[in-house]
C-alpha cells in the first residue's frame, strides 16, 4: 500500500517536472513553426497550418516582406562562430584544466590551494568589471575581433568550471589504482590517460557538456571585443528583432536550431554519464 | 535607343523640369517598367552628382567603416550603397548590432577610442555623452568647408529643428543650436510622438481621435472596460520601461504641452521641476491613464512591446513614435497592418497645436578615425538630398529630414496613400517639436530615475511623495557634478 | 619521469593559472578606476581620490537596497534551484529509458541562452498574448501581475532562473550519483537498513561536495545575474528588482560613470570572494570527514 503511494507521487513529480521545464521548450518549438500573427493571439491558436517559412528564412539568410522590406540576417555564419568559439574554449580549457585538475586532487604541494583558488577567483569578477580594460587592451594589441582572443577569454568562464568539477571526480578515485598499474611498469602518463581519465570521465562529461553550454550562450564578450563578423548565435539571433516586429517566430526557430548542437553533444555525452555507474564499484 | 531617350527624360525630370507623372508616362511608352526605372534614376543621380565640379573621386579607394544599428534606416542605405561606391570608388564595411545592444557596443568602441570605426549611427541624447567625452568631431568643420563638401548638400534643406536638436555647446542647461553650439551629429531620420490609432476599432466604438488628455483617458477607459466582448485588450499603449526611453516619447511631449519643463535654469544652475504643483497634477492624470488602460505589464514595455500591441490588435491607440506606427502599419506580417490612422495630438486642451519631443537618429563621425575627410564623403552623401529622396520615396527612411523630400509629390504621393493622417499629423506637429529636455550631462540618469518613479506611482504609490522624493534625489545627482 | 616530484604538480597546474592571468591586468586597470572620480562624460573632472567612491556607495541607501535584493534573489534561487535539482537527480539517478531521455530533455532549458531564454518568457507570461497566460486564466489567475508589479518581480524573475538554471544542478548531482561507490549501500542493504536512514546517512554525505561544487558556482552566477533580470524587469518597477550588475550595467554604459560602477564591482568581488572562501573551506572539511567515514 505504501508503495502505491509512493510511486502515485512520483508520478505526479513527472508529470510536474516535464510540465515546468519542457512545455515551454515545446512551445518554443510549436512556435517556430507559426507566423507572428498566429502567435500574437489573445486565445492561443492550437490548429494552425505549419510554416518553414522561418527555417528557410534563417537558411537563405534573406527574408522578403511583401510590399515592405527584405531583411537580412546571418544565421549561418553566427552558427559556425559559435561552434569555432564553443569548440575551441572546451578544446582548450580540457587541455590546460584536466591536468590540473588531476595535480589540485592527487599532490599536496606547496601553494596548491591558492593556485585553485586563484583559479576559481576568476569567476568572482562579473564580465563587466574588465570587459571595458580589455578592450582598451585587446583594441591596442591588436587583438579586437579575433577568434583568438574570444578563446582565450572565454577561458575565465570554462575553465575554474571544469577544474573545480573535475577536481572532485579525481578526489574520489583511490590512488591504489594508479599505483598497481604504474608498478606494472607504465609511466605517469600512461596511468593517467588508462586509468584515471577513463575513471573521471562521468565528471568531465559533465563538466565539458557546461562549458560546452556556458561557452555557446555567452553574449557580452563577443559583442564587445568583436566586429559582426565574429559574432555568436545569441547577438545574432537578436538582430532578428526590427522597429517594425518582434518575429517572435523567427526567434523561435533560431534558439531551436541553435540549441540542436549542444542536443546533439548532450546525447552524445550522456552514453559517458550512464558509463560512469558500471564502474562505481571499482572506487572508493 | 529607348535607353538614352529615357536617360535625357530622366536628366530632365532631375532637373526638376518634369513632373514624376509625366515621367512615369514616358516610362511606360519607352516600356520600362517601375523596378528598372528607379534603378536607371539611381544610375543617373549618381552620374548627376559624378558631372558636379566637385572631386568625387578624390578618396577612391579607401575603406571606410560604420557601426550601424539593426534599422529600416540602415536597410535604406545599404540598398543604395552601390551608387556610393560607383560615384567615388571608395568602399564601404559596416558592423551591425541590433539596438538592444547597439549603444553598448558604441560605448565600448569609442571609449577604447580605436580608430575601428570612423563614422556611426546616434541618438541626439546620446551626444550629450560622446561630444564632451570628445568621442565625435564637431561636423561644422566639415559642412562649412565647401572644398570638403559638394555644392548640392544644401544643409538648410535639413529641417532647422532637427539641425538645431543635434547640436549643443556641452555647458549644462544651453539650449541645443543656440550660439557656440557644436553640431556633434547629423539628423538622418527621426521621429515626432503623435497619435496612431486603430481606425477599425475607433469607428466601431463611434469615435473620433482623442482632441486632449482628458478625452484621450476616457476613450482608453472605453476600450479597456468593453476588451471582453471585443478583439482589443485595452485602451492605450506607451512606454513604460525602466528607462531613459519611457520618458522621452509621448510622456514628454504631454508634459511640454502643457508647458512643464523638468529643470528650472538659474544661470547654469540646475533646479528639478519635476515636484512643482502643475506637474503633480500632470502626473496624476498621466498615472491615472496608464493605470486603468494601459496595459497590465506595463513596466515592461519598450517600443517592441507598443507597437507589438497595436499590430496585433491588442491595444486601441498609442501616444508614442508616428513612424512606430508606420513601420507597423506597413508590415503586412503584422494582424492589424493597413487599419491604422495618425493623429497629430494636443494633449493640453488650453494649448494650441501639438509639441511632440523628437527622436532623432543621427549620423555622427568618430574622433578617433584616421580617415574622416573619407568619412565625411560618405556622410555628405548618406544624407544628401539625392539619397534622402530615394530613401524616403523608394525605401523606408522615414521620417525624412529634408524639406525637400516632404514637398515632394513622390514622397506626399507614397504617405497619403498608406497612412491616412499621417501628411496632416506631421504638418501640424513639426513647428512645435524639438527636444523639450534642458541639455544637461546627467540625461541619462535623470529620466531612468524619472522612469523609476512613473513606475512606482503606477504601482499605487502617492504621487506627490514620489515626486518630491523624485526632485530631491535628482537635485543632490546634480550637486554631485557642481551643477546644483 | 624526468621531473623533479616537487615541480610536477606545478607543471601540472601553472599553465591554466598563465591563460588566466593574463586577464589579471585588466582587473587591476579596473580596480585602479574604482579609486578614480571616472565619468568618461566629464573628462575634466577626472581625478585620483582614494575611496571616495566606495563611501559614497556605502552611504547611499539604493546601494543597500541593491545589497539586499541580490542576496535575497541568490538565497532564494539557490535553495530552491538545490533542491529541486536534488529532487530530479534522485528521481532520475535509475537506468531506465525514460530517465535516460528525461536526463538529455531537461537539460534544454541550460542550453537556450538566457538573454533569449527570458524574451521568450516575457511573451510566455504576456496578458494580451501570453500561452502561460492563458492557461492560468482557468485558474482565476488572469490577473497576476508578474514582472510589473513589486509584489510579484522577484519571484517571476526566480521562477525563470530556476528554470534555467535547475539543470545544471541536476547534471552535476546525476554525474555525481552515478558515480558513488556501491559497497555502502551493498552493505546497508544487507543489514536491512531503512530508506531514509540510507538517503540521510549515506547518499547525502557522500554527494556533498558535488552539492558544494555545484552551489558554489550557482551562487557565483546567481549573485552576478544580469540576462534574466534585464530583460524582464531591468531593475523595475521602481528599485524592486535592482540587483548588483543592473545597477553597474547602469552605470557603465548608460551613465558612463566608469569610477562608480568599478566600486561598486569590486564590492560584489569581495562578497563572492568571502563567500566563496567559506563555501571552499566547507568543501574540504566536507571531503576528509566523508573520507574518513568510509574508509572506517
Amino acid at each position: 500500500m505504501s508503495i502505491n503511494i509512493w510511486s502515485i507521487l512520483k508520478f505526479f513529480a513527472y508529470v510536474a517536472i516535464i510540465m515546468f521545464f519542457l512545455f515551454p521548450i515545446a512551445w518554443i518549438f510549436n512556435m517556430s513553426f507559426m507566423t507572428n500573427d498566429e502567435i500574437l493571439r489573445k486565445v492561443p491558436v492550437l490548429f494552425y497550418e505549419p510554416t518553414f517559412k522561418n527555417y528557410i528564412g534563417l537558411w537563405e539568410g534573406e527574408i522578403a516582406i511583401e510590399g515592405f522590406a527584405t531583411m537580412y540576417v546571418y544565421f549561418k555564419q553566427n552558427l559556425i562562430n559559435s561552434a569555432i568559439l564553443s569548440v575551441g574554449s572546451v578544446s582548450v580549457t580540457l587541455l590546460l584544466g584536466v591536468p590540473a585538475a588531476y595535480a589540485f586532487a592527487r599532490y599536496k604541494f606547496k601553494g596548491g590551494e591558492d593556485i585553485a583558488f586563484t583559479l576559481l577567483s576568476f569567476r568572482f569578477a562579473p564580465a563587466l568589471l574588465i570587459i571595458l580594460p580589455l578592450n582598451l587592451y585587446f583594441s591596442e594589441i591588436g587583438l579586437y575581433d579575433s577568434y583568438f582572443a574570444l578563446i582565450w577569454v572565454y577561458q575565465l568562464i570554462t575553465l575554474p568550471l571544469l577544474l573545480w568539477i573535475v577536481r572532485g571526480y579525481f578526489e574520489d578515485i583511490s590512488p591504489d589504482i594508479e599505483y598497481a598499474y604504474r608498478l606494472d611498469g607504465h609511466s605517469w602518463f600512461q596511468s593517467f590517460w588508462k586509468i584515471s581519465i577513463p575513471l573521471a570521465k562521468p565528471g568531465i562529461a559533465a563538466a565539458s557538456l557546461l562549458c560546452f553550454i556556458y561557452a555557446w550562450n555567452n553574449f557580452v564578450f563577443a559583442l564587445i571585443l568583436g566586429s559582426s563578423q565574429i559574432q555568436p548565435v545569441t547577438v545574432g539571433a537578436l538582430a532578428f528583432i526590427t522597429a517594425s516586429a518582434i518575429p517572435y517566430g523567427l526567434i523561435a526557430c533560431g534558439i531551436v536550431v541553435s540549441v540542436l548542437p549542444t542536443l546533439i553533444l548532450a546525447l552524445f555525452i550522456q552514453k559517458y554519464l550512464v558509463q560512469g555507474l558500471s564502474l562505481g564499484a571499482i572506487k572508493g | 535607343m529607348s535607353h538614352s531617350k529615357m536617360k535625357s527624360a530622366i536628366d530632365t525630370f532631375l532637373k526638376g523640369k518634369m513632373s514624376r507623372r509625366d515621367l512615369l508616362i514616358k516610362a511606360g511608352k519607352y516600356g520600362i517598367g517601375f523596378a528598372a526605372l528607379t534603378k536607371l534614376m539611381g544610375m543617373q543621380v549618381t552620374s548627376a552628382l559624378a558631372a558636379q565640379d566637385f572631386d568625387w573621386k578624390k578618396h577612391s579607394g579607401t575603406t571606410i567603416k560604420l557601426l550601424m544599428n539593426k534599422h529600416p534606416y540602415m536597410d535604406s542605405m545599404i540598398a543604395e550603397l552601390d551608387n556610393f561606391k560607383a560615384l567615388t570608388g571608395m568602399n564601404v564595411e559596416y558592423d551591425i548590432f541590433a539596438e538592444d545592444v547597439y549603444f553598448d557596443k558604441v560605448t565600448a568602441a569609442l571609449s577604447s577610442k580605436s580608430s575601428e570605426y570612423d563614422a556611426f549611427m546616434t541618438g541626439a541624447y546620446m551626444t550629450w555623452t560622446y561630444g564632451p567625452a570628445g568621442w565625435c568631431a564637431d561636423l561644422n568643420d566639415f559642412i562649412q568647408d565647401s572644398n570638403k563638401t559638394n555644392p548640392s548638400y544644401n544643409w538648410n534643406d535639413v529641417v532647422g529643428n532637427l539641425r538645431d536638436a543635434c547640436s549643443w555647446s556641452g555647458v549644462a542647461g544651453d539650449v541645443p543650436g543656440a550660439a557656440g553650439s557644436k553640431q556633434w551629429c547629423m539628423p538622418w531620420g527621426f521621429e515626432l510622438n503623435s497619435v496612431t490609432y486603430n481606425m477599425r476599432y475607433f469607428e466601431k466604438a463611434g469615435m473620433k481621435p482623442p482632441g486632449d488628455l482628458v478625452e484621450m483617458t476616457d476613450q482608453a477607459e472605453y476600450f479597456t472596460k468593453n476588451a471582453g466582448s471585443n478583439e482589443w485588450s485595452y485602451g492605450i499603449g506607451t512606454r513604460g520601461s525602466r528607462s531613459w526611453a519611457t520618458i522621452h516619447p509621448g510622456f514628454m511631449s504631454a508634459y511640454a504641452n502643457y508647458g512643464l519643463v523638468d529643470f528650472e535654469n538659474n544661470g547654469g544652475k540646475l533646479k528639478a521641476a519635476m515636484n512643482s504643483q502643475a506637474s503633480k497634477d500632470f502626473h496624476k492624470q498621466w498615472v491615472k491613464m496608464i493605470s486603468s488602460s494601459g496595459p497590465a505589464n506595463w513596466s515592461g514595455y519598450t517600443w517592441y512591446e507598443v507597437g507589438n500591441d497595436i499590430g496585433a490588435g491588442a491595444s486601441a491607440m498609442i501616444f508614442d513614435a508616428d513612424i512606430l506606427g508606420y513601420f507597423f502599419n506597413g508590415n503586412p506580417e503584422n494582424k492589424e497592418a493597413g487599419n491604422f490612422g495618425f493623429h497629430g495630438f494636443t494633449p493640453n486642451p488650453s494649448a494650441s497645436a501639438p509639441t511632440p519631443n523628437v527622436w532623432i537618429w543621427s549620423l555622427a563621425m568618430s574622433n578617433f578615425s584616421k580617415k574622416k575627410d573619407a568619412a565625411w564623403y560618405w556622410m555628405q552623401w548618406c544624407n544628401g538630398p539625392e539619397n534622402a529622396m530615394a530613401g524616403g520615396v523608394k525605401h523606408n527612411q522615414v521620417n525624412p529630414v529634408r524639406e525637400s523630400v516632404w514637398a515632394s509629390g513622390d514622397f506626399d504621393d507614397k504617405i497619403r496613400g498608406t497612412s491616412p493622417g499621417y501628411m496632416e499629423q506631421y504638418n501640424s506637429s513639426i513647428d512645435g517639436s524639438k527636444i523639450h529636455f534642458t541639455a544637461q550631462p546627467l540625461f541619462f540618469e535623470t529620466t531612468t530615475e524619472w522612469a523609476a518613479a512613473l513606475q512606482e506611482m503606477q504601482t499605487g504609490s502617492n504621487v506627490d511623495e514620489t515626486l518630491d522624493k523624485l526632485a530631491s534625489k535628482i537635485d543632490r545627482m546634480m550637486k554631485d557634478v557642481g551643477l546644483a | 619521469m624526468k621531473i623533479n616530484r616537487k615541480l610536477f604538480p606545478y607543471v601540472l597546474t601553472l599553465p591554466a593559472l598563465l591563460v588566466c592571468v593574463g586577464i589579471l591586468i585588466p582587473f587591476f586597470t579596473a580596480v585602479y578606476y574604482s579609486l578614480q572620480r571616472y565619468n568618461l562624460k566629464m573628462p575634466h573632472m577626472k581625478g585620483f581620490i582614494w575611496f571616495d567612491n566606495y563611501v559614497n556607495i556605502f552611504t547611499d541607501p539604493s546601494f543597500w537596497n541593491t545589497i539586499r535584493v541580490s542576496l535575497t534573489y541568490t538565497f532564494f534561487t539557490i535553495i530552491i534551484e538545490l533542491l529541486l535539482g536534488l529532487g530530479i537527480a534522485l528521481l532520475l539517478a535509475k537506468r531506465t529509458w525514460l530517465n535516460n531521455v528525461l536526463g538529455v530533455l531537461l537539460v534544454l532549458p541550460l542550453m537556450i541562452a538566457p538573454a533569449l531564454a527570458s524574451l521568450i518568457w516575457r511573451l510566455l507570461i504576456n496578458p494580451n498574448f501570453g500561452v502561460v497566460n492563458y492557461i492560468l486564466s482557468f485558474l482565476g489567475l488572469e490577473d497576476f501581475t508578474w514582472a510589473s508589479h513589486p509584489d510579484t518581480v522577484l519571484f517571476t524573475l526566480i521562477m525563470v532562473d530556476v528554470w534555467v538554471f535547475t539543470p545544471f544542478i541536476m547534471i552535476l548531482l546525476l554525474a555525481g550519483l552515478r558515480s558513488l561507490p556501491r559497497q555502502p549501500f551493498e552493505a546497508a542493504e544487507l543489514d536491512g537498513v531503512p530508506e531514509y536512514y540510507k538517503f540521510f546517512r549515506i547518499t547525502l554525505p557522500m554527494l556533498f561536495p558535488f552539492i558544494l561544487t555545484a552551489s558554489l558556482f550557482r551562487l557565483l552566477e546567481s549573485i552576478q545575474q544580469f540576462d534574466i533580470i534585464y530583460a524582464l524587469s531591468q531593475g523595475g518597477p521602481g528599485e524592486s528588482s535592482m540587483v548588483f550588475q543592473v545597477s553597474a550595467y547602469l552605470q557603465t554604459f548608460q551613465y558612463t560613470n566608469i569610477g562608480k560602477a568599478a566600486a561598486m564591482m569590486v564590492v560584489l568581488w569581495a562578497i563572492c570572494y568571502f563567500l566563496c572562501h567559506v563555501f571552499v573551506q566547507q568543501w574540504h572539511k566536507l571531503k576528509i570527514k566523508t573520507k574518513g567515514e568510509l574508509l572506517q
